[in-house]
């Protein structure tokens, strides 16, 4: 524990989101509008259209107004946060990565100037100036996304940067490129998408060639975009494919959300912004952009659960600890060595709670999100202590917890304490042997689904309850079971009738 | 182990270029924001004062115009410039400052939204330019980010007092009140603010001086940035000796350097004074108002010296730079560079473009009106 924990009561990466999110649906969209606007200019020129060349004018000032302000200033608040949240993480990329930011930095600076002067300087510069001036924009905002793209796709895979510390190395890795084609194909859609709020309110014929235009950059990107997503996702580390093929049923939920936004919006552009431009309304237009909002949602989140239990992938785990530092944690005790905690060693259930924050709280809270409550429901210290050493087992997506046993027994107090057993009564010897499975067995294995299947059905009840009393010397990986001897009865019961109810 | 001082060891990967280096682009970045800072600071304070000012002068209300038409524009580069100072003295500093965002966490979140809020605000009065309600907002917000930054900056200096801090909220919803230094920092640097853009008003009119109205900047301008500097003298003097007494010895005590600094920085605001009086009184204009901005450049070169003499002085025990490792990632390095001058070449050659496009139509709308 280096620095001290940023205490929200939820996982910071929450507040990560919301404002990355946000900022990349406004920047994707600013590199994609600036090559839209000049586009759009170029075509007014030649073809002499006064009507659509004043739409271009308007659209410009909208869009200095949406990307130099809250563009601009979202992307200065993911630096913020992260920094808040992960500032063992922020320093290495820092570290690593500071002349690449120097450089994306000359890119911004030029991208504002150029924004500047192209949106308000309409009058002040000829056409072929004005002109040159919009690309110079699209160059920078796009020379920008270059840079950035490096960085994040580094933290998914660093590639070769893991053995040699070299930038170049982490820069250009194994998910660089398809990541850039992908982000380059959504600047393009949302270009589009976002030329549809200063569209609908012109006067025909220049709304009607507006909302084509701009609803043939949203389709011809949606549809640029299907064999980069799936190269990029090829590129993929190979825990994470396992995370999406079964591990994880709700990454499979988001995954189809954000597939079946991308295929509404292209309905929808079809419909309203080609077809039957006469159609289009404000709240298709809402409805859009939300689609927008989602695909680029899902798929920043698809990335940030395929990067887990890393923040940098083998590097620096998400709860900010460096895998480097774990058997020295493990050794030397985790509270031992924190910085910043309250000590109170005689006290387990309070430094369990301080040390949960710290490890767990990245992605767990209490109650709320990813809540540790229901999850620790029926656990007693000694389960909870055991199940502690096998983290990475339960879910591929948790780092290991650091620590030596004393720690291990105060998170472990503070978890039982979250949500303990007797509260009910099991009303029948089945219903006692299902409640133990989903208490203490569920969280690794299934019954009989994809991930570590329990097929006990054929074993008689009495061998099965046999194997429950010796489960760490089956194997190693798994904690022993701790319950009452007619609770280990009725699980025994459980498994061998094979119940499918899960 | 001790426990009363948490200091966060420093990143196990070296610096990835030399100290030298990073530490001139820090200064000369952080240098270039606070300019770019005061202008929109001090520029809004002006703004408002001249929109009240306006029914009764109609220079006031001209000035208040044109000043919301620049605001934007500078409030862009403040955060441009801001943004690559923060890069570098994360690089340097990373260990002390993540820290101390930490423990005033909520605040330093606040800035955020703080800042649209005050970025939309002044393009809300530019688009309604006879209201000054948007106006008062903006400042309140600009001040309010800037004791903020005055905040963090001081406590990333004293991390022995981290963890008390730190008992008191693990949510950030803390200030460095204890910091002796804190409101007098606060206030040297507010009261410039207001200075420099009355400086650059100053300068606004020394460019227009054959027009009413450059001489009636000329003389406000002076008089908004000679005042605040005057008040300024004693702000300072409060500052230094609220600066504990070990970085005090440190400084004065220790080296030349600091003094010599110190010294230039106290005396060069006189020069710079006397000329912008002498600019905005006598026909001696171009030479006097050139000067006033010469002097005013170099006290500031000099004073962002002292502060980074200041900071050494405050952490000398817990960080030396000259000690963290070092390898230098010259081709990134170099490529930037390039980039750099190449960046620097493309804005010039733009806004070059645009002065010449105003050029000719100030030019067409005089011959228009026959001027």
């Amino acid at each position: 524990m280096n620095y001290p924990l940023w205490q929200l009561g939820f996982p910071g990466g929450l507040l990560i989101a919301l404002i990355a999110v946000v900022h990349v649906f406004v920047s994707h969209f600013a590199v994609g509008g600036g090559a839209y606007l000049v586009l759009l200019e170029r075509k007014a020129n030649r073809d002499n259209d006064a009507g659509l060349l004043d739409y271009v004018r308007r659209h410009s000032k909208f869009f200095a107004l949406l990307t130099l302000v809250f563009g601009a200033v979202t992307g200065v608040g993911i630096w913020f946060t992260i920094g808040l949240v992960s500032p063992e993480a922020t320093s290495s990329l820092i570290h690593t990565f500071v002349w690449g930011w120097a450089i994306e930095w000359v890119f911004f600076f030029v991208e504002i100037t150029a924004a500047l002067v192209y949106a308000y300087g309409w009058d002040r510069l000829d056409r072929a100036s004005h002109m040159a001036v919009g690309w110079v924009y699209f160059v920078a905002a796009w020379a920008s996304l270059f840079i950035i793209n490096g960085i994040i796709t580094y933290m998914l895979t660093p590639g070769r940067w893991l053995q040699n510390h070299e930038f170049w190395s982490g820069f250009f890795n194994p998910t660089y490129w398809p990541s850039l084609v992908i982000r380059t194909g959504m600047a393009v859609v949302l270009a589009g998408m976002f030329g549809l709020i200063t569209g609908p309110g012109l006067a025909s014929p220049v709304r009607e060639r507006v909302l084509r235009y701009a609803g043939s950059w949203i389709v011809l990107g949606t549809l640029f975009l299907v064999l980069p997503a799936r190269w990029y996702f090829a590129d993929f580390p190979a825990e994470a494919k396992t995370y999406f093929a079964f591990l994880l049923p709700s990454m499979r939920r988001v995954i189809d959300l954000g597939v079946a936004a991308a295929a509404l919006s292209l309905i929808l552009a079809l419909v309203f912004a080609i077809a039957k431009p006469a159609w289009l309304r404000a709240p298709v237009v809402a409805v859009i952009l939300l689609c927008g909002f989602v695909v680029m949602g899902t798929g920043e989140y698809t990335r940030e659960v395929a990067r887990k239990p890393f923040v940098i992938g083998n590097y620096i785990y998400s709860n900010d600890l460096r895998v480097a530092n774990l058997p020295h944690i493990d050794e030397a005790g985790f509270a031992a060595t924190a910085k910043w905690m309250d000590r109170q060693p005689s006290d387990p259930l309070r430094e369990g709670r301080q040390i949960f924050a710290i490890q767990c709280g990245a992605c767990h809270s209490v109650n709320g999100y990813r809540a540790m409550a229901p999850r620790a429901h029926g656990w007693d210290p000694a389960f909870a202590a055991d199940a502690l050493q096998h983290l990475p087992l339960m879910r591929g997506t948790m780092s290991p917890f650091a620590g030596n046993q004393q720690d291990r027994v105060a998170v472990a107090t503070f978890l039982a304490s979250l949500s303990p057993t007797g509260s009910e009564q099991a009303a029948t010897a089945a219903e006692l042997g299902r409640q133990v499975f989903q208490q203490r067995c569920a969280m690794c294995h299934t019954l009989k689904r994809k991930f570590r299947p329990l097929d006990l059905g054929g074993t008689d009840a009495d061998s099965i309850d046999g194997m429950l009393q010796q489960l760490d010397s089956l194997n190693p990986e798994m904690p022993s079971f701790h319950g009452t001897e007619a609770e280990r009865k009725a699980l025994a019961v459980f498994l061998q009738s094979g119940a499918t109810a899960n | 182990m001790s426990n009363l001082i948490p200091l966060p060891t420093p990143d196990p990967m070296p610096l990835p270029g030399p100290v030298w280096l990073m530490l001139t682009l820090l200064l000369v970045t952080l240098l270039l924001h606070l300019v770019a800072m005061n202008l929109t600071v001090g520029g809004t304070a002006i703004a408002l004062i001249c929109g009240l000012r306006r029914t009764k002068d109609a220079f006031a209300g001209r000035l208040a115009d044109d000043l919301l038409r620049v605001l934007p524009v500078s409030l862009a580069f403040t955060i441009t410039l801001g943004v690559a100072a923060l890069l570098f003295v994360q690089v340097l500093y990373g260990n002390l400052l993540y820290a101390s965002s930490i423990l005033i966490g909520a605040f330093w979140i606040a800035v955020i939204p703080t800042l649209i809020l005050a970025y939309y605000a002044i393009y809300y009065s530019k688009s309604r330019p006879g209201r000054g309600g948007a106006l008062w907002l903006s400042l309140v917000l600009l001040l309010g980010i800037g004791f903020v930054y005055a905040n963090n900056f001081t406590l990333m200096l004293t991390p022995q007092r981290w963890l008390q801090l730190y008992r008191q909220s693990t949510t950030g919803v803390s200030l460095n009140w204890g910091e002796a230094s804190l409101i007098p920092r606060y206030l040297h640097f507010m009261l410039g603010a207001f200075a420099i853009a009355g400086l650059g008003v100053f300068a606004a009119g020394a460019w227009k001086r054959s027009t009413e109205y450059g001489r009636w900047l000329l003389l406000q301008g002076s008089q908004w940035f000679v005042l605040p500097t005057v008040l300024n003298y004693a702000v300072g003097i409060w500052f230094l000796f609220a600066l504990p007494r070990p970085v005090l010895m440190n400084l004065f005590v220790g080296g030349w350097l600091a003094p010599a600094l110190l010294g230039i920085g106290m005396l060069l605001p006189l020069a710079a004074i006397v000329h912008a009086l002498l600019a905005a009184r006598t026909e001696k204009v171009v030479a006097n108002a050139r000067l006033a901005v010469a002097a005013t450049v170099l006290t500031l070169i000099a004073m962002i010296g002292v502060r980074q003499m200041v900071r050494a002085a405050y952490v000398g025990s817990f960080v030396n730079l000259s000690e963290l490792p070092v390898h230098s990632q010259w081709s990134v390095i170099a490529l930037f560079l390039v980039l750099f001058v190449a960046g620097l070449v493309t804005v010039y050659l733009m806004l070059q473009k645009t002065w010449k496009g105003v050029d000719q139509r100030t030019q067409a709308s005089r011959a228009a009106s026959g001027d």
